[in-house]
C-alpha cells in the first residue's frame, strides 16, 4: 500500500466512522496481519476500543478475518474496499437509475450497514418510504421485497458468506472464529420469506388517520414476536457488478462518442445478453452470433439483418478494436474484447490529461509517440511538425513528469551516451500506475481542503444551523412574519455571503472527488485487466 | 587508472554525450541555477476543465453529501470513549456498570497459557478486558481486595455484529464461570501478557 492510498484510507475512516476505528484500520492497513492483542498494544488503545472498531469494520466488510494454528484469529484489512467509500453515491445513483427510489433505499441501506438480512432491509426500506408518501398511503412489503429479489437475480447484492452448519457437534470445543463459506450456486438465492406488512410511520398520529381498519392494526405485534425466519442469512451490496455495469455504460458512451447512437445500441445489447454468462475479469465476452443479437435488440430499433451486419463489420473493423470477429457461424460470431476496450479508455484518460495539463501541442507530441511507439527526439520534431526548441522544452517537460520514458539503444558495449540511441516512448501501463497514484493524493487533498474550509467556517456554520433550528420550530408554533424576520436577521450580510462562499467551495470540491473517482475507476479496471493476465 | 588525475588533465570539462543532442547548443546561455525548492503551488498554465453540472452530478453531489451526514449518525461512528473519572469523588450510582459481589479477584493466567483450550481463549480475552476495566477503576488503591466488579455476560454468539447492537455503554457486560488466579495485577503485565 503506498503512502497516498494509506493517507486517502485514512481520511475516509476518520471522515465515516470516527477517530477510533480509524486508528486500528490504518494501523492494519500498514502492518498487515495482526492479532487482537497486538493491535492493543501497538497502537495504544484500550481493548475494549480495539473490539468495538474491529467489530464495525468487519461489520462493513473492511476487515477479514482468519483463524491461524494454536487457535489465534488474525486480522486483516483491505484497503481497496476502504477505497469504494469514495464510490457509494455512484453505486446508490445506479441503483436508482435502475430500479428506481425502492432500489435505490435498499442498496443504501445494505451499504450504510454493511451487512443486514432481508427481511431487516425490507421493514426499514418500507418505513422510509413510507415517510416520504403522502399521508394515508404506506409501502407494502411485498413490492419491496419483488424488487430485492430483482436486484439479487441481477447480482447487485449478494449473499455474505455463512457460518457453516455444525455438522460434527462433537468434534471438540468450537474454535476462536468461524471460517465463513458460500457456495457459488446459493450467492444469489432469495429465502422464501413471507414477508407481509406495510411501511409505519414514525409518528403515530398518523396511523389513525390511515383508514385502516381496527382489526389490522393488532397483527403487526404479533410479528416482532416471531422469530425471523432468515435469521444469519445476510446481504451485502456486490460491488463487482456494479463495477461491470460500470464499465458497460464506459464502452457504450465510447462507441457512441466515436460512432453513432445505433453502434451504441448493439453494443449494449451485445453486453446485455452476454452479462451474466460472461465472468467479470474475462479478456472478452462470450461470442454472439449475429442471429442472436438481431433477436435482442430492444423493441424500438428494427433494423434489418443487413443493416446490422454493416454496422457489425464497421465496429470490427475500426482500428481501436472494441468488437471483434470471432467466427463466420450464425451470421457471424462477434465477441467485445474487454480488455481491449479498457486500454483504450486508459489511453484516452492519459492523453486527455496530458492535453488539460500541457497543453495541445504537447498533446500532439504526446499521441504521436503513442501511435510510433519509439521514436528519436529529432524524428519527433519532424513528425509533429513542431520547432525543434519547443518540441525538446515539451518532451523534457512530459518526462519529468513522467508521462513519457527514454528507452536506451545502445549501439557499442560499453554503453556511452554518445554512442546510444536514446527512444521517447510512452509506457501506457506505467504511466497509468503513476496516475492513479496521483489521483489518490488529489482526493486526499481535496478531502483535507474540504475538512479545512469547514473547520474555518465552524463557528459561522453552527450559528446558521441555530437559527434554522430557531425558526423552523417557530414555524411549527406559528409565528408572525415579523418575528421569523427578525430571527433571520441575526445572520448579517456578510456572514450570508460567506456561508453561500463557503457552500459553493464545498460543493466544488465534493464534486471534484466524484469526478477524481471516475478517473481512479478507469485506472483501476485498466490496471487489474492487465494483472489477472 | 593514469588518466584520472582528479579531472585536472586533458580532456577537463568533457561531457560523456553530446550537448547538441540535448538542445543546448554552443554559445548558448544555460539556465540560471535552481537555488530553492519549486514552489509549492506552481502557477497554473491551463485551466481545468468545468466540472460536470446538471441533474445526474447535482444529485449524486447531493447523495454524497447526505451520506456523509448520515453515517456520522449511525451507530457504527465510534465516539472517543468518555473520559476516566475519579470515581472516589462521585456518587457511586452514576457510574454505569452493575456489579457484583464477589470475594476472589479474577486474575490473568499468565503462566499456563500454552495447555489452554482454544474455547478458553476467547472466555480469557474476556476476562482480561474485565480486568483491564478495573484497573481504569482502580485509580491509586493499593488493596489487594475489591468489593465489586462488573459484570460481563459472554457472548458464544460468532457474529460480532451482534456485540455492537446490544451495546448501550461505553463497556461491555460479561460474565463470569469461575474465577481463576492471576499472578500480579500491576500495569505492566498488560505487555507480558500473552505471546
Amino acid at each position: 500500500m503506498t503512502q497516498a492510498e494509506i493517507k486517502l484510507c485514512s481520511l475516509l475512516l476518520q471522515e465515516h466512522f470516527g477517530e477510533i476505528v480509524e486508528k486500528i484500520g490504518v494501523h492494519l492497513i500498514r502492518t498487515g496481519s495482526q492479532p487482537l492483542r497486538v493491535i492493543a498494544h501497538d497502537t495504544g488503545t484500550s481493548l475494549d476500543q480495539v473490539k468495538k472498531a474491529l467489530c464495525v469494520l468487519i461489520q462493513h466488510n473492511l476487515v477479514i478475518y482468519q483463524v491461524h494454528k494454536r487457535g489465534v484469529v488474525e486480522y486483516e484489512a483491505q484497503c481497496s474496499r476502504v477505497l469504494r467509500i469514495l464510490r457509494y453515491p455512484r453505486y446508490i445513483y445506479t441503483a436508482k437509475t435502475l430500479y428506481n427510489d425502492t432500489g435505490e433505499l435498499i442498496v443504501e441501506e445494505l451499504l450504510l450497514n454493511g451487512k443486514m438480512t432481508m427481511s431487516a432491509v425490507v421493514k426499514k426500506v418500507a418505513d422510509r418510504l413510507t415517510e416520504t408518501m403522502e399521508d394515508g398511503k404506506t409501502m407494502d412489503y411485498a413490492e419491496v421485497a419483488n424488487t430485492f429479489v430483482r436486484l439479487a437475480d441481477t447480482h447487485f447484492v449478494q449473499r455474505c458468506p455463512l457460518v457453516p452448519a455444525a455438522e460434527n457437534s462433537d468434534a471438540g470445543p468450537p474454535p476462536p472464529a468461524p471460517t465463513l463459506v458460500i457456495n457459488e450456486k446459493d450467492m444469489y438465492l432469495v429465502p422464501k420469506l413471507s414477508l407481509i406488512g406495510k411501511g409505519k410511520r414514525r409518528r403515530s398520529s398518523e396511523e389513525d388517520a390511515t383508514g385502516e381498519p381496527k382489526a389490522k392494526r393488532p397483527k403487526h405485534t404479533p410479528d416482532n414476536k416471531e422469530p425471523i425466519p432468515d435469521d444469519g442469512i445476510y446481504w451485502q451490496a456486490n460491488l463487482d457488478r456494479f463495477h461491470q455495469h460500470f464499465r458497460d455504460q464506459a464502452i457504450v458512451s465510447a462507441v457512441a462518442n466515436r460512432m453513432d447512437q445505433t453502434s451504441s445500441e448493439i453494443v449494449r445489447t451485445m453486453l446485455r445478453v452476454s452479462e451474466i454468462t460472461t465472468p467479470s475479469s474475462a479478456p472478452f465476452t462470450q461470442p454472439l452470433s449475429s442471429n442472436e443479437i438481431v433477436r435482442s435488440l430492444p423493441v424500438g430499433y428494427n433494423i434489418s439483418k443487413q443493416v446490422l451486419d454493416q454496422y457489425l463489420t464497421l465496429l470490427a473493423d475500426d482500428p481501436l478494436e472494441f468488437v471483434g470477429k470471432s467466427g463466420d457461424s450464425g451470421g457471424g460470431m462477434y465477441v467485445i474484447n474487454l480488455h481491449k476496450v479498457l486500454g483504450s479508455l486508459a489511453t484516452a484518460t492519459l492523453e486527455s490529461v496530458v492535453q488539460e495539463r500541457f497543453g495541445s501541442r504537447c498533446a500532439r507530441i504526446f499521441r504521436l509517440v503513442l501511435q510510433k511507439k519509439h521514436l528519436e527526439q529529432k524524428q519527433v520534431e519532424d513528425f509533429a511538425m513542431i520547432p525543434a526548441k519547443e518540441a525538446k522544452d515539451m518532451l523534457y517537460k512530459m518526462l519529468s513528469e513522467n508521462f513519457i520514458s527514454l528507452q536506451e539503444i545502445p549501439k557499442t558495449p560499453d554503453h556511452a551516451p554518445s554512442r546510444t540511441f536514446y527512444l521517447y516512448t510512452v509506457n501506457i501501463l506505467s504511466a497509468a500506475r503513476m496516475l492513479l497514484h496521483r489521483c489518490y493524493k488529489s482526493i486526499a487533498n481535496l478531502i483535507e481542503r474540504r475538512q479545512f474550509e469547514t473547520k474555518e467556517n465552524k463557528r459561522l456554520l453552527e450559528k446558521s444551523q441555530r437559527v434554522e433550528a430557531i425558526i423552523a420550530s417557530m414555524q411549527a408554533t406559528g409565528a408572525e412574519e415579523a418575528q421569523l424576520q427578525e430571527i433571520e436577521e441575526m445572520i448579517t450580510a456578510p456572514e450570508r455571503q460567506q456561508l453561500e462562499t463557503l457552500k459553493r467551495n464545498v460543493n466544488k470540491l465534493d464534486a471534484s472527488e466524484i469526478q477524481v473517482d471516475e478517473t481512479i475507476f478507469l485506472l483501476e479496471s485498466y490496471i487489474e485487466s492487465t494483472v489477472k493476465r | 587508472m593514469a588518466s584520472r588525475g582528479g579531472g585536472r588533465g586533458r580532456g577537463r570539462g568533457q561531457l560523456t554525450f553530446n550537448m547538441e543532442a540535448v538542445g543546448i547548443g554552443k554559445g548558448d546561455a544555460l539556465p540560471p541555477p535552481t537555488l530553492q525548492p519549486s514552489p509549492l503551488f506552481p502557477p497554473l498554465e491551463f485551466r481545468p476543465v468545468p466540472l460536470p453540472s446538471g441533474e445526474e452530478g447535482e444529485y449524486v453531489l447531493a447523495l454524497k453529501q447526505e451520506l456523509r451526514g448520515a453515517m456520522r449518525q449511525l451507530p457504527y461512528f465510534i465516539r472517543p470513549a468518555v473520559p476516566k473519572r475519579d470515581w472516589r469523588r462521585l456518587p457511586r450510582e452514576l457510574k454505569i456498570r452493575v456489579r457484583k459481589l464477589q470475594k476472589e479477584r479474577t486474575t490473568i493466567l499468565l503462566p499456563r497459557r500454552p495447555p489452554k483450550t482454544t474455547e478458553d481463549k476467547e472466555e480469557t480475552i474476556q476476562k482480561l478486558e474485565t480486568l483491564e476495566k478495573k484497573e481504569e477503576e482502580v485509580t491509586s488503591e493499593e488493596d489487594e481486595e475489591k468489593e465489586e466488579e462488573e459484570e460481563k455476560e459472554e457472548e458464544e454468539e460468532e457474529e460480532y455484529d451482534e456485540e455492537e447492537h446490544e451495546e448501550e455503554t461505553d463497556y461491555i457486560m460479561s460474565y463470569f464461570d469461575n474465577g481463576e488466579d492471576f499472578g500480579g495485577d500491576s500495569d505492566d503485565n498488560m505487555d507480558e501478557a500473552i505471546y
